[in-house]
């Protein structure tokens, strides 16, 4: 009994081969296209959130200051489209563009928010605690990722915490703007804090002293419930 | 880095899951599944089991039981253990089967397993003569399994199916897996003649063989890789019975693990240079074709690809490490929400997913062909999870070796 000829199993198994890689290229490709429009759908939710918000900022002077939460949802929003970003800038990388225009936009309504916030707590008397927050991911900045994990530790344990963080190199006119505004200079990480900034700390004690004293507390005095 | 990890890893996992589902195809061969059918023989030829060993005090009684224990006609068994000049007392412990009438004991001076092989064919006159490592034990059908398989003048040589004898540590555990996907791999490749090695514990090789194609040799401390390619060079056909199960002892020491393999794959290397001719060449079929330069190929690729998976591994270890110690370890270890969104979907993550689910597969195939009872859990845990740590060490040192060549006896 002599052996088959090898060359059909050969020819077929290179033929499931690449049709095992052919779909695992699909399915991967079709999850972080999922990724993207979940990312975008966020986006777009806070976007309509941010204009809600603003409307009724423009409806205070009618209306009273009871009305506007310090905690809105908007906050969570942004801490949710924030860890999603990050995944998918890990899976997709930080040169792909749909990352990078994502990301544009994150900064964007980051700064929208964090105008309109502080807006809205100058007018009805708010006390939320604003950290700006700068990073680089070109390999230029070794501490940046201790740092963030720090200050996403932070923010999930002081809900009044409103972290916004920006990649320090990303071409967006309105962020150039706000590091030119606020001159922040190009030694990552950094943090503004209520107008303070500083740089280079990314240990936990470290981050937390550069908060006011009494600002770091799980639960927040100021907050006005929502009716 | 991701690059040149890209770089590796596509090629890499490509052709691992093309041998992979060759070996699947195979499996599915109308010989494979016609050797899964066992089909009793009526006919019992006459057989001899030889038992080289040296300084095997310790386990040759029970090797030897086991073979005197085999579901085959007394006078058609003979066994031949022959005592390669042992310094411990093997000689003492041979003596209680010196009134055993199948049973030839010979004594010679030391001169190396190949030697005592050939010393015990020389005296052997049965039709068929079968060698059993001093360290191995024989389930008691695992003869008649054996023999069913000589069932085309043309197979010169039939293996057995084997596993770790009594597996209770780590390594040994982690062992059994590796065995257990030994077996599904050369149950399958026998299908297509692509077997190039007939292991020492209880290959039985038709005697007129060794007439035809000399005896045993040195063969780079490996005799039985040597044995299976000139088998093959003459297009000798080299079967595979995955229901005669024989059981082995299996290094107790990650030191002892590393050097036998070590001596297995410099053995690999050099006789697969001294048969070169094999390689690549089209009338050896899946043999010359795919299973010797794929063998080749995962040597070098292992050595390239997991010191790549073990620095990526230790990286996000150490950036574990790194977040644990930054902030409170209750916010470490706290349960995550499960979210479709963070699951691990990249291509590197699904193919090896796909290549791992494979690999499972085939180990639990090869408990359930070779009716193997074991626990599998543990097996496969410790193989997931060390396999690919110790593996590149053996592989680098015997490529180093190879390079170099240093030449180690057999025990070094």
């Amino acid at each position: 009994m002599k052996p088959k000829p090898t060359l059909r199993n050969a020819f077929l198994a290179f033929v499931i081969t690449g049709a095992i890689f052919g779909t695992g290229f699909w399915v991967s490709n079709s999850i972080n296209n999922l990724r993207i429009n979940e990312i975008q759908n966020i986006e777009q939710q806070i976007g309509i959130d941010t204009l809600s918000v603003e409307t009724q900022f423009e409806l205070l002077s009618r209306l009273s200051c009871e009305y506007v939460n310090e905690n809105t949802e908007l906050s969570a929003e942004l801490n949710t489209l924030a860890s999603r970003l990050d995944y998918t800038e890990t899976q997709l990388g930080s040169e792909n563009p749909q990352v990078i225009q994502l990301k544009s936009e994150y900064s964007l309504l980051e700064i929208k928010d964090y105008l309109l916030m502080q807006e809205i707590a100058t007018k009805c008397h708010l006390k939320p605690v604003f950290v700006l927050y700068f990073y680089s991911n070109r390999g230029d900045c070794p501490e940046c990722d201790s740092a963030g994990h720090v200050l996403t530790y932070l923010r999930e344990t002081y809900p009044q915490l409103r972290v916004y963080s920006f990649d320090y190199n990303l071409d967006v006119g309105a962020l150039k703007t706000l590091i030119s505004v606020d001159k922040i200079k190009n030694t990552l990480p950094a943090f503004v804090v209520d107008g303070k900034i500083t740089y280079g700390v990314s240990d936990l004690a470290s981050i937390e002293k550069i908060f006011p004293p009494g600002k770091l507390s799980t639960t927040t005095a100021t907050t006005t419930p929502k009716k | 880095m991701e690059d040149i990890v890209t770089f590796f890893l596509y090629p890499f996992l490509f052709l691992a899951l093309y041998f992979e589902v060759f070996l699947i195809l195979s499996f599915f061969d109308a010989d494979a599944r016609k050797r899964r059918r066992r089909t009793p023989s009526v006919i019992f030829p006459s057989v001899s089991v030889i038992i080289p060993c040296y300084n095997e005090e310790r386990t040759i009684v029970a090797t030897v039981d086991s073979v005197l224990a085999l579901d085959y006609p007394k006078d058609k068994l003979s066994v031949i253990v022959v005592d390669d000049g042992s310094t411990d007392s093997t000689f003492d412990a041979l003596a209680r089967f010196s009134t055993t009438s199948n049973i030839r004991i010979v004594h010679k001076e030391n001169g190396g397993k190949h030697t005592a092989l050939n010393a015990g064919i020389e005296v052997s006159e049965s039709e068929f003569v079968g060698c059993l490592d001093a360290d191995s034990f024989v389930a008691p059908d695992a003869l008649t399994a054996v023999m069913e398989n000589f069932d085309d003048e043309r197979i010169g040589a039939v293996t057995a199916a084997m596993s770790v004898h009594a597996p209770r540590t780590i390594l040994e555990r982690m062992q059994q897996a590796e065995y257990l996907l030994g077996i599904t791999m050369r149950h399958a490749f026998a299908a297509v003649n692509g077997l190039y090695v007939t292991p020492g514990p209880f290959t039985i090789y038709r005697k007129k063989i060794f007439d035809e194609l000399g005896l045993f040799k040195p063969a780079h401390n490996t005799e039985d890789m040597e044995i299976a390619l000139r088998l093959q060079r003459a297009h000798w056909r080299i079967q595979n019975a995955p229901q005669a199960r024989v059981y082995t002892k299996a290094p107790k020491t990650v030191f002892g693990l590393i050097k036998q393999r070590r001596r297995w794959t410099t053995g690999f290397l050099r006789n697969a240079m001294d048969y070169r001719e094999l390689l690549a060449n089209p009338r050896y079929e899946t043999l010359g074709l795919i299973v010797l330069p794929f063998a080749i190929f995962s040597v070098y690729s292992r050595i390239v690809i997991l010191p790549i998976t073990w620095g990526q591994a230790l990286q996000s270890f150490f950036q574990f490490v790194r977040h644990t110690l930054e902030v409170p370890l209750s916010y470490t270890f706290h349960l995550p929400s499960i979210d479709w969104f963070f699951a691990p979907t990249s291509m590197i993550a699904l193919l090896g997913t796909f290549a791992i689910l494979f690999t499972l597969t085939f180990i639990f195939v090869g408990a359930y062909i070779s009716k193997t009872k074991t626990h599998f859990g543990a097996s496969i845990v410790w193989y997931l999870a060390l396999y690919g740590l110790i593996a590149p060490v053996w592989m680098i040192l015997s490529v180093t070796d190879v390079a170099r060549g240093v030449r180690r006896g057999w025990h070094a």
